[in-house]
């Protein structure tokens, strides 16, 4: 890109005021704010901006919810290597060069565009015990005995969750991956299969050691879901049964805006915050270096 | 490499299998909305109605009516203020060298991941200091804000991938930034630009989060109200699933008619790690 002198090169700056003012504030105001409450004496619904040290720090870390919570987060990373591997298994499939592939990719990838509380609504109705799609059609067709209780007993839930985000994102993983198969240039595929190697070593010495770069942004952007899960558990369970299902977002939300707790909130609100730092501060460095 | 009819064979069972893994439970959400009480009650969740009714949608419709239109004010003004945004960032920072426009652009697309609550009481705060909560406006407001990141990242991918003389050659002829982002750079990007408004419209329809916090009643989104649905009429599940195609469908034609650029978007939202 070229240097541009004089003006323009000043110029055009005066657009970036509104956006960057906006981030600026919204952002990067809203992070500070959100630890300067967590460490004010607000109690209740009016504000109050007084230092009061770190007590609700060390309250959080005493709180049983707390780790309850941190843990459900930390079981939501098990939805990544289930999308990656059904993903990848998907991704092979439509790369068979078959009729009508780019229709079911589709297909697979429609349920990642609805929006959480259309697939937290369905998929109660899938799960419901008594008349529930699943398991009626369990019943049907012989496997009554399989049946589950699914979302709604504390033993199953975080399962039955990630169940769901596996059929809501494994579709995405399957676009991403497929778009990473098809990068590979075919003058490798073709001068391999010359020289009379199998499809199946083709894929495991060739495409799949090239897929480096798709695997991490399947699993950063799973994994930035799982840390920020909170729309589709909060339909579907609203955290429960008990706190069986509450993750950092869910416990956050219902202290601050439910139970009023605004610093005991925006505390938890913090914890999260680091770890998702912790996860992309990493990831942006390589990303910036990459664009210097 | 010719294949035996065979290995065809099995290779299709198997896309069919996944077919009915990701669509059996929308099938099961479009019977379950055309049946009446009794049928929800009687007949198998996956069978298709005998004579579908639309009542459901009715009784669905007359409670996400506001809501609905409020969804759509939200969306459309969200949408067009973070592309809008969004697009002015991505022209600057794909084309012009600054001091720092690298540390810049990073810290506008740190605010893609961005764990919503640790904003969320100073927006709750802010919004309603500006007066502005339980409006629509106010929702406007923090969706053309928190969707700037995404939308200046996507913007400066494909402003990027203009080629650089384009610009250079207009900017050099004499025509300021402005009038060469309207002359030269718009007008042969339009693809890129359908596709971060389909990707911003369908991403601000199907939140939820901040409707529920700094909505209310009166601009209440219909994603909150489908979940409030969900816990009044706890039994009726044909109403239930009335709503969620209702609020699906827009998403749902979207993804029909541009879903090229709907897929587009999805990939380059996820750029960055590649």
């Amino acid at each position: 890109m070229a240097r541009l002198s004089g003006w323009f090169t000043r110029h055009p700056l005066w657009v970036l005021v509104i956006p960057l003012g906006l981030v600026a504030y919204f952002v990067y105001g809203g992070l500070l704010w959100n630890f300067w409450v967590s460490v004010s004496d607000w109690r209740g619904l009016v504000p109050s901006y007084s230092f009061r040290g770190f007590d609700h720090y060390a309250r959080l870390f005493s709180d049983p919810v707390f780790w309850t919570s941190l843990k459900n987060t930390a079981i939501l990373f098990f939805t990544i290597p289930l999308c990656i591997l059904l993903g990848l298994g998907v991704a092979v499939l439509l790369d068979q060069g078959l009729l009508g592939s780019t229709v079911f990719r589709n297909l697979y990838l429609l349920p990642f565009a609805l929006s959480f509380v259309v697939t937290g609504t369905i998929w109660a109705w899938m799960y419901n015990p008594t008349s529930g799609i699943i398991n009626t059609l369990l019943r049907s067709i012989g496997l009554g005995a399989l049946q589950g209780t699914w979302h709604t007993s504390q033993r199953t839930v975080m399962g039955s969750i990630i169940l769901a985000l596996v059929w809501q994102f494994s579709g995405y993983a399957a676009l991403v991956l497929l778009a990473g198969i098809r990068s590979v240039p075919e003058v490798q595929i073709k001068a391999a299969m010359l020289e009379g190697a199998s499809k199946f070593r083709i894929y495991r010495k060739i495409v799949f050691p090239q897929l480096r770069g798709a695997i991490a942004t399947t699993i950063v952007v799973v994994m930035m879901y799982a840390l920020r899960s909170f729309d589709f558990i909060w339909v579907l369970t609203g955290g429960g049964p008990g706190y069986a299902s509450h993750t950092l977002p869910i416990m956050m939300y219902k202290e601050a805006f439910q139970a009023t707790r605004f610093a005991y909130g925006s505390a938890i609100a913090s914890v999260l915050l680091v770890l998702v730092l912790l996860i992309l501060v990493p990831y942006l460095y390589r990303t910036y270096r990459r664009g210097k | 490499m010719r294949r035996s009819a065979l290995v065809r064979g099995l290779l299709y069972l198997g896309l069919l299998l996944l077919t009915v893994f990701y669509l059996l439970p929308l099938w099961g959400a479009l019977t379950t909305s055309l049946k009446t009480d009794a049928e929800v009650d009687t007949t198998n969740p996956l069978s298709f109605p005998q004579r579908p009714t639309f009542e459901p949608y009715g009784a669905a419709f007359s409670y996400l009516r506001r809501p609905l239109l409020n969804s759509l004010l939200i969306t459309l003004g969200g949408t067009l203020g973070s592309v809008a945004l969004g697009a002015m960032c991505g022209y600057v920072l794909a084309n012009f060298r600054f001091k720092y426009d690298n540390l810049v652009f990073l810290l506008i697309t740190v605010g893609i991941f961005l764990p919503f609550q640790a904003i969320l009481i100073p927006l709750f705060q802010t919004i309603r200091s500006l007066g502005l909560y339980d409006s629509v406006l106010g929702l406007i407001l923090a969706h053309t804000a928190y969707g700037i990141p995404m939308c200046t990242l996507m913007f400066r991918v494909f402003y990027g991938e203009l080629p650089s003389s384009l610009v250079k050659q207009a900017l050099t002829d004499g025509s300021g930034p402005w009038r060469t982002y309207l002359k030269v750079v718009l007008p042969s990007t339009k693809i890129a630009t359908v596709t971060v408004l389909i990707f911003q419209f369908t991403s601000i329809w199907n939140e939820l989060l901040f409707g529920l916090v700094i909505g209310g009643p009166r601009s209440m989104p219909a994603t909150v109200a489908l979940n409030n649905l969900a816990g009044t009429l706890a039994a009726q599940w044909n109403v239930q699933m009335a709503g969620s195609m209702l609020l699906a469908i827009p998403v749902l034609l979207l993804y029909i008619f541009l879903g090229r650029y709907l897929i587009r978007g999805y990939m380059a939202g996820s750029v960055t790690a590649t």
